[in-house]
């Protein structure tokens, strides 16, 4: 009996398996996968959380998506396991964070680079900002850089980890304005290092721009430049650093996206690509992104395409002075 | 105590002996020498407490732990197998309700009680297994939308 | 008394509606292998895109509630603890539902969770101000000197023998090391790719607690177990909340402990359960029983890890800061309506605020109520033949490993981990000193590397982690918590022989 109903089973299976093996005409056919590589709750996972919210709707990919969380060492965990393990069958999508493992490659010790990915579309970017707690006696990157001077190596600031956004702005900040700085990396990621500030843990911080913004309306951080080109429309008074005399660009700004595995079929990629954008640019997105103090910013897979290249560039160079 | 356990306590401590002063090994030779400061803490203490329960079991001086009777071992060595080869092998490759439904089966007529010559018997274990699955299935499929690996069938 | 003022809020039909349906929802959720409140939490945020700010924070204070004290559920019953939250209560719990009291384990954890949870929502609504200073007054060294505490708690807690409570306890935070580093990010250990990514606490909690159990129900065999049939036995309402009463210092002792550790950013829901436990052996009473299905047991560390519910989101409400994964979930909930927690939170959205935090109240209610009416018909379970059991656990172990993270490595890691420790588990090891460990050693081992950065910047390794009020403070507990150990183990040597040591083990397995 038990090897008959296994028979009958099995036999059952590869009938309707031969069906499954079909084309991708009619992709996506059951709810989608996206992987995020920092934790629940998080900026990253909450914005991922938002624009992925219309999927379902039949105007974009008719399908839910579910996110799913991979936290660990900035983001190494889940892109490695991303690039090595993820099915590249089109049902299982990832959210980038650049600089972040671009910077994680070309450093070394995990196992994927730009090479790894197939970028489909760009939905934020959120700058580093530069943070010291209310009460602090900064009130300007000069003073901060004074402070620096006078003793080296003895200003503590946090940000999110080694090699993400915030360590290369630390990074950028140390070369342009000559000083050297204490960079502690936090493993609590963004929201564990603004605690670290506020608590006075450490004299300053490198963090993202809407959490930044957020700890600035309750009261509990002073923003004293943006590591940007241009200033951002959330603090219109922030000058950035370019403004304050360090000449830094805007390499350090953290753009958020989806991408698939290298490997994804072509078809799937192009229907993701023309799809995906729609998706973010719906009102309701909007609106939502919005209201969480998160700066969208939607950029299509060719835009994406060459934003990976140069970031790749003027990464390699900065970490080649290291 | 009779020899048995001694000699399983033996062996048992011996392994896990085994694994710290490896673990203690791999934590001094490997670089970059400030990821490992931790590791190297924790496998030193590791290896010593390994090595002093080993000493242990070998004077015969263990004080807790039963060990495995033989019949324990003979009753659980079908049941063990058909895990290993659930979890680790057709789990994946049928597929995880197809590999639940087998094994759930199998474990149920392995290990239930009642007569196996009996009709109602085997009919029970059916209907046991179908509202397994479909207990499983709904939650985990339909409310909280995990995809789980489904090879063959659903 | 704001909190009054909006309390008639919880009760329109809709608001009311939402809180049953999280809360009941909340308890399935909690009771489901895998799934943490986190998960649950994040699960329910997109029910909310839909709903008012204040019906979806009803819904998710609600979920949040009742998740936690769902896991008690899964512990008790299966030995599966549903999150790191429950670890203690599987120790006495999973005891009493073996000896048919299933029942009775289940009523005072609900009455427990309520009293702890009720008394942790009332911290957060009068003592927010103070609470927050002691929030962020622990820094790394502080957090490093805490996880020591959790370590020294390790050699006592449910094992016969020190040495080897500590060794398991040092298997667990060598097994926490594997995977990436987190702040380095150097590769460490990794032998097999299913544990690239380090091994996941909740996928190593359900191997490690439900497969030696489904491995000890298959030695029983085929035949034997038409002997053991468990009466399942009755236990009016009425005598568990004498119980609970009669209980006292276990439910006072897990309470505070809940508060109190519950309130430190990233480690106090985690442990919070597990140090009260330990705490309300110490002073017991009858601390030998503890961990053969002591009352005391359930009671305390239920109480705390609902206690620890309400001052873990202190942080959130008053300084916009996540203090633990499921506040920081719950934050995105408050910011997708474009609501910012901060010190004026209760100025600007009162309605929102208060609402939410009442409906926690009436939520560990509800729980509670709810709790109370199943548990005669769960503890049924126990009644399960063993061979359904052993399946059952079997694949709830499978499905809800893989569902943390879609993983197929989280399963194999759960099997391996949970096949080695049914042969450990044999030998005199236990699981949740190894457990401990493993959730232990990232926030000791990260504490101490950003301490020591910041200390090699500022004043010096020394200064920085021995000096202050609270590091003396935390250094104290820690030495007098390792010599009550030592203490406690010569006493017992002296009066234990070797076969009073088997005979317990025998009671417990």
């Amino acid at each position: 009996m038990k090897k008959w109903i296994a028979g009958a089973a099995l036999a059952v299976a590869a009938m309707t398996g031969s069906v499954h093996a079909e084309g991708h005409g009619d992709y996506p056919e059951r709810p989608i996968m996206m992987m995020v590589s920092y934790g629940a709750g998080g900026a990253t996972d909450f914005q991922a959380r938002i624009v992925t919210m219309t999927a379902g709707n039949e105007d974009a990919l008719g399908m839910p998506v579910a996110i799913v969380n991979r936290p660990g060492a900035g983001g190494r965990v889940g892109w490695n396991w991303f690039a090595t393990e993820a099915d590249n069958d089109g049902y299982t999508l990832g959210a980038y964070n650049i600089p972040h493992f671009i910077a994680q490659s070309i450093e070394g010790g995990v196992s994927y680079s730009t090479d790894d990915f197939e970028p489909i579309a760009n939905w934020g970017a959120d700058p580093a900002v530069f943070v010291v707690g209310a009460d602090s006696e900064f009130n300007s990157m000069a003073d901060v850089i004074d402070y620096a001077k006078a003793n080296p190596g003895g200003l503590t600031f946090s940000g999110a980890g080694l090699f993400v956004g915030h360590h290369i702005a630390a990074l950028q900040l140390e070369k342009a304005a000559e000083v050297e700085l204490a960079y502690i990396p936090n493993n609590a990621g963004g929201a564990g290092a603004m605690r670290a500030v506020i608590a006075g843990e450490v004299l300053g911080g490198v963090n993202n721009l809407s959490d930044a913004f957020r700890a600035q309306a309750a009261g509990n951080v002073k923003i004293l430049g943006v590591f940007d080109l241009e200033r951002n429309d959330f603090l219109p008074e922030v000058p950035t650093m370019m403004e304050q005399g360090y000449d830094i660009d805007n390499a350090s700004v953290n753009f958020r996206g989806i991408m698939v595995p290298k490997g994804t079929p072509q078809e799937v990629i192009d229907h993701l690509a023309a799809v995906v954008p729609t998706m973010f640019e719906n009102g309701r997105v909007q609106s939502r992104m919005e209201a969480g103090g998160s700066p969208m910013h939607v950029m299509t897979r060719d835009e994406v395409l060459d934003m990976w290249a140069a970031r790749q560039e003027t990464l390699e160079e900065l970490l080649a002075d290291l | 105590m009779t020899d048995l356990p001694r000699t399983q306590h033996i062996i048992a401590s011996g392994g896990i002996a085994a694994v710290g002063v490896i673990v203690a090994y791999i934590s001094f030779t490997q670089e970059p020498a400030d990821a490992f400061i931790f590791p190297r803490l924790i496998s030193s203490v590791f290896a010593v407490l390994a090595i002093w329960t080993f000493g242990k079991a070998v004077m015969g001086r263990t004080k807790v732990g039963n060990g495995i009777s033989g019949e324990a071992m003979r009753n659980m060595l079908p049941g063990l197998i058909v895990m290993i080869i659930y979890v680790f092998w057709a789990a994946k490759a049928l597929g995880f309700y197809t590999a639940t439904t087998i094994t759930f089966f199998i474990m149920l007529s392995l290990y239930d009680p009642a007569p196996h010559g009996a009709f109602a018997s085997w009919a029970k274990r059916i209907a046991i297994t179908a509202g397994f699955l479909l207990v499983m299935y709904g939650l985990f499929a339909l409310l909280l939308n995990v995809f789980t690996p489904r090879e063959v069938f659903f | 008394m704001d909190f009054l003022f909006y309390m008639g809020d919880v009760f329109t039909p809709i608001n009311f509606g939402l809180l049953l349906l999280g809360t009941v929802g909340g308890l399935i959720l909690g009771a489901t292998p895998g799934l943490s409140p986190t998960m649950a939490v994040a699960l329910l945020i997109p029910f909310t895109f839909k709903l008012e700010p204040q019906q979806g924070l009803i819904l998710l204070g609600a979920a949040y509630t009742s998740t936690v004290a769902g896991g008690a559920v899964s512990a008790i019953l299966l030995k599966i603890p549903g999150a790191p939250a429950n670890i203690a209560t599987t120790l006495d719990g999973h005891a009493m539902a073996t000896k048919g009291e299933g029942a009775k384990a289940l009523q005072l954890s609900f009455l427990a969770s309520a009293v702890g949870g009720l008394f942790g929502v009332f911290l957060l609504i009068f003592l927010t101000p103070v609470l927050a200073r002691w929030a962020l007054a622990f820094g790394p060294s502080h957090l490093f000197w805490l996880a020591i505490l959790g370590v020294t708690v390790i050699g006592t807690l449910d094992s016969s023998s020190v040495v080897k409570g500590l060794l398991s306890g040092c298997i667990g935070l060598w097994l926490a090391t594997i995977g990436f580093d987190d702040i380095m990010g150097a590769q460490r250990f990794i032998f097999h790719p299913a544990v690239s990514g380090g091994i996941n606490v909740i996928p190593a909690l359900i191997g490690l607690f439900a497969i030696p159990q489904v491995i000890t129900m298959l030695t029983k065999g085929r035949t034997g177990s038409n002997a053991e049939i468990i009466t399942v036995k009755r236990h009016p309402i009425r005598l568990a909340f004498l119980e609970v009463i009669r209980r006292k210092t276990a439910l006072i002792i897990g309470t505070i402990t809940g508060s109190i550790i519950g309130l430190i950013p990233g480690v106090g829901g985690q442990i919070a359960g597990l140090v009260a436990y330990d705490q309300s052996k110490k002073f017991s009473k009858e601390s030998e029983k503890f961990g053969t299905g002591h009352s005391e047991g359930v009671i305390a560390a239920e109480s705390a890890n609902n206690a620890m519910v309400g001052p873990s989101l202190v942080p959130l409400l008053t300084l916009s800061i996540p203090g633990s994964p499921t506040a920081a979930v719950l934050l995105g909930g408050l910011l997708i309506h474009g609501i910012f927690p901060g010190p004026d939170l209760f100025m600007n959205y009162p309605q929102v605020a208060w609402t939410f935090i009442d409906s926690m109240l009436i939520g560990q209610i509800l729980m509670c109520v709810f709790g109370l009416f199943i548990a005669g018909l769960a503890a049924r379970v126990a009644r399960v033949p063993h061979a359904v059991m052993a399946a059952i656990v079997l694949g709830l172990a499978v499905f809800g490993s893989y569902s943390v993270q879609n993983s197929m490595g989280d399963v194999y890691v759960m099997a391996s981990l949970g096949l080695g420790m049914y042969f450990l588990e044999r030998f005199g090891f236990s699981a949740a000193p190894l457990v401990l460990g493993l959730i232990l050693g990232p926030i000791a081992e990260a504490n101490f590397i950003q301490g020591s950065m910041i200390a090699n910047a500022t004043v010096g390794t020394g200064t920085y982690f021995f000096t202050g009020w609270l590091n003396w403070a935390l250094i104290g507990i820690v030495l007098v918590s390792v010599s009550y150990s030592i203490w406690m183990e010569i006493a017992q040597r002296r009066y234990t022989t070797k076969e009073e040591a088997v005979a317990k083990e025998e009671a417990v397995s």
